[in-house]
């Protein structure tokens, strides 16, 4: 109120235009491809070399394009990450399930290897989240070959038919990990452990 | 009023564009259950009459379905092995198919020409084999086969009705909701003009009020619209009211866009980068259910739920849509060793720590609470603002699952004591600062 009456009629109506100028540029918001304004950077930007956010090039592995993250040197043994130890007392089993067969020795893992966790009902529900999370989609939910995207990829099997339903331990375990015909290797997604509770839920769906 | 006409304009323009949207979309979608309708059509002329041959058809036919279905068709379509129309004729005979059927790499091993043709014909990928089915089953198979599809025929023709029938009714029952949509529309259309009405009504009281007053230095009453409303809005600018009025509404409006604006540094919801590679969570996740631990295999395990790497692709696209050129991307990216960039959506600030097993695995927390709902989206955008007053109000909502957990036992009872309240996230640090930032 107290300089409006230096205010004449015609920088009033241009205060009114840019009044109505800046009502059209706030309605517009920041597009879908931008991540917007950040306040203070250095807080949002890790100091040390993390896998999945690179702001900028790393100036120590030049040799690999400057990525964050590397493989791991040659001849390295991966300590499980999972459990070695099942049961408890005299029925107490360890296995550090240390897969060494080629993926071209089927026959072997079908007679050396058998299921190290015991048959349990706990060990099955686990199995069958793990079925439902890393199979179904396939193989479907009762094991018929007739998951959604068996439909596009053809030429999954039935687990209770005659040729599958009597196939062992070992012969499941070395499909999951290395594949099988169409079937492509899983063990790089699923640890033993898991894989092997796979493979016990995967005999109850054989019995149909 | 001129700023709230600007405003109501804009929003009306939005409203057109919506519309058009919807209309747009509903013709696409009603030529898309045209198209479907006239591939159902065309489908049965597929199926092909042939002679019966010496064995139980209805029996074969289950054990067919059981054992072949999953590689082989009875026409001469190829699925995974060749079609089987005609198998008997072109084949060495029964004998020899008896024992290809028992055990195919056997005789391939035995240095059989025709075996050896048939096996390098279909890219060298073994049959399995089924020691377990007598002389009788098989023949039953082969008759199965040698009949063809005659009884089903009539079945494919009930089939496709079915088929037009489900796709007809699928276009209107999408024709619902966006038919309620259009009609909310409308609603608002409605409104919006009522407003409009009411504002000029406003205006032209204002007008008429301001035009019989006569000018100060006492000059006659204009007698033209153009100059009575020129006056008028003269006198409204000298009226010291309506302009207080008038600046204290533009401070107040600057006030608030000011803090928006501020509370919004940092918040990236909305954010829905173009990716690499145009991968759609929406057909993976929505339309093939695949899990999303199938891919982001660290959820369950780690800090990271990881973006996947190029061998999971390959686990389907090593067989499924090989030529696509999207999916040619992947196969560069391994042939040249180069990783693919993904861009980040998601992006936590460095100073909160932020672990996707504590919450997945342990805490139970489905993907879609804090990622939307991922199975539906083409792009992935962040539906969540990640910020702490976000993540704290989850802390306060969330009860902790202590059932058949051990670890909880006594925090459970030591809760019990102080309050009747189920044992939530907050109760356990979830609101301590030094549990994220550190």
């Amino acid at each position: 109120m107290f300089s409006i009456k230096m205010i004449t009629k015609h920088t009033s109506i241009t205060a009114l235009a840019i009044v109505g100028l800046l009502f059209v540029g706030s309605a517009c918001k920041k597009g879908h491809d931008n991540t917007g304004v950040v306040y203070a950077p250095q807080m949002y930007e890790p100091v040390g070399y993390e896998p999945y956010r690179q702001s900028r090039a790393n100036t120590i592995n030049v040799r690999e394009n400057g990525l964050n993250m590397r493989l791991p040197a040659r001849g390295t043994v991966a300590r499980p990450n999972y459990h070695t130890t099942f049961g408890t007392g005299a029925n107490k089993t360890t296995d550090l399930m240390m897969y060494n067969i080629p993926a071209d020795s089927i026959g072997i893992a079908e007679r050396v290897l058998t299921n190290p966790i015991a048959d349990s009902e706990k060990m099955q529900a686990e199995g069958q989240v793990l079925y439902t999370r890393y199979c179904s989609h396939c193989h479907g939910a009762t094991g018929k070959g007739d998951g959604p995207v068996a439909k596009e990829y053809k030429g999954v099997p039935n687990y209770s038919t005659d040729a599958y339903k009597t196939m062992n331990d070992g012969h499941i375990f070395h499909v999951i990990t290395h594949g099988k015909g169409r079937m492509w290797p899983h063990g790089s997604q699923i640890t033993p452990e898991d894989r092997w509770k796979i493979v016990q839920y995967v005999h109850k769906l054989q019995q149909g | 009023m001129l700023i709230h006409s600007i405003n109501i304009v804009q929003k009306m323009s939005c409203l057109y564009k919506l519309c058009g949207a919807v209309v747009l979309s509903l013709m696409l979608l009603l030529s898309n259950s045209q198209v479907k309708a006239q591939d159902s059509a065309s489908a049965p002329a597929a199926a092909a009459p042939a002679g019966g041959g010496g064995g139980d058809v209805e029996k074969g036919k289950t054990l067919f379905t059981n054992n072949c279905a999953q590689c082989h068709s009875i026409t001469a379509e190829k699925v995974v092995g060749p079609g089987l129309k005609g198998i008997e004729s072109r084949t060495p005979g029964k004998d020899w198919l008896h024992k290809w059927i028992r055990n195919s790499s056997a005789v391939i091993a035995s240095g059989d020409a025709y075996a050896n043709q048939v096996f390098n014909a279909n890219g060298k990928v073994q049959m399995s084999s089924f020691p377990s089915l007598s002389d009788a089953d098989i023949d039953g198979i082969l008759a199965y086969i040698a009949q063809g599809d005659k009884p089903a025929v009539a079945s494919t023709g009930g089939d496709t009705s079915k088929n037009t029938e489900g796709t007809g009714g699928g276009s209107a029952s999408v024709g619902g909701p966006s038919e309620l949509f259009t009609f909310v529309l409308i609603a608002l259309l409605v409104i919006m003009l009522l407003v409009l009405g009411v504002l000029l009504v406003i205006v032209t009281i204002l007008s008429k009020a301001v035009s019989p007053v006569t000018t100060t230095d006492g000059t006659q009453i204009p007698s033209s619209f153009g100059q009575r409303m020129k006056t008028g809005l003269s006198d409204a600018f000298n009226n010291p009211t309506l302009r207080s009025v008038v600046i204290w509404l533009f401070l107040l409006v600057v006030t608030k866009a000011t803090i928006d604006g501020a509370y919004s540094v940092g918040i990236q919801q909305g954010y829905a980068p173009k990716q690499p590679i145009a991968y759609s969570h929406k057909l993976h996740a929505g339309q093939y259910k695949i899990d999303c631990n199938y891919c982001h295999t660290g959820a369950q395990k780690g800090k990271s739920a990881t973006i996947p790497a190029a061998n999971i692709c390959m686990n389907c696209h090593g067989v499924i849509k090989k030529e696509s050129p999207e999916i040619q991307k992947i196969y560069t990216a391994i042939e040249n060793n180069q990783p693919i960039e993904w861009i980040r959506v998601h992006n936590l600030p460095d100073l909160a720590y932020f672990n996707h097993a504590q919450h997945v695995n342990v805490g139970n927390v489905a993907c879609q609470t804090c990622h939307g709902e991922i199975e539906k989206m083409e792009v992935v955008e962040a539906r969540s603002s990640l910020t702490m007053g976000w993540c704290i109000d989850c802390h306060r909502r969330t009860e902790v699952n202590t059932k058949d957990n051990a670890y909880y036992d006594k925090l459970v009872a030591l809760h019990r004591k102080e309050s009747k309240e189920p044992l939530k996230v907050a109760n356990i640090g979830g609101l301590e600062c030094s549990k994220c930032h550190y």
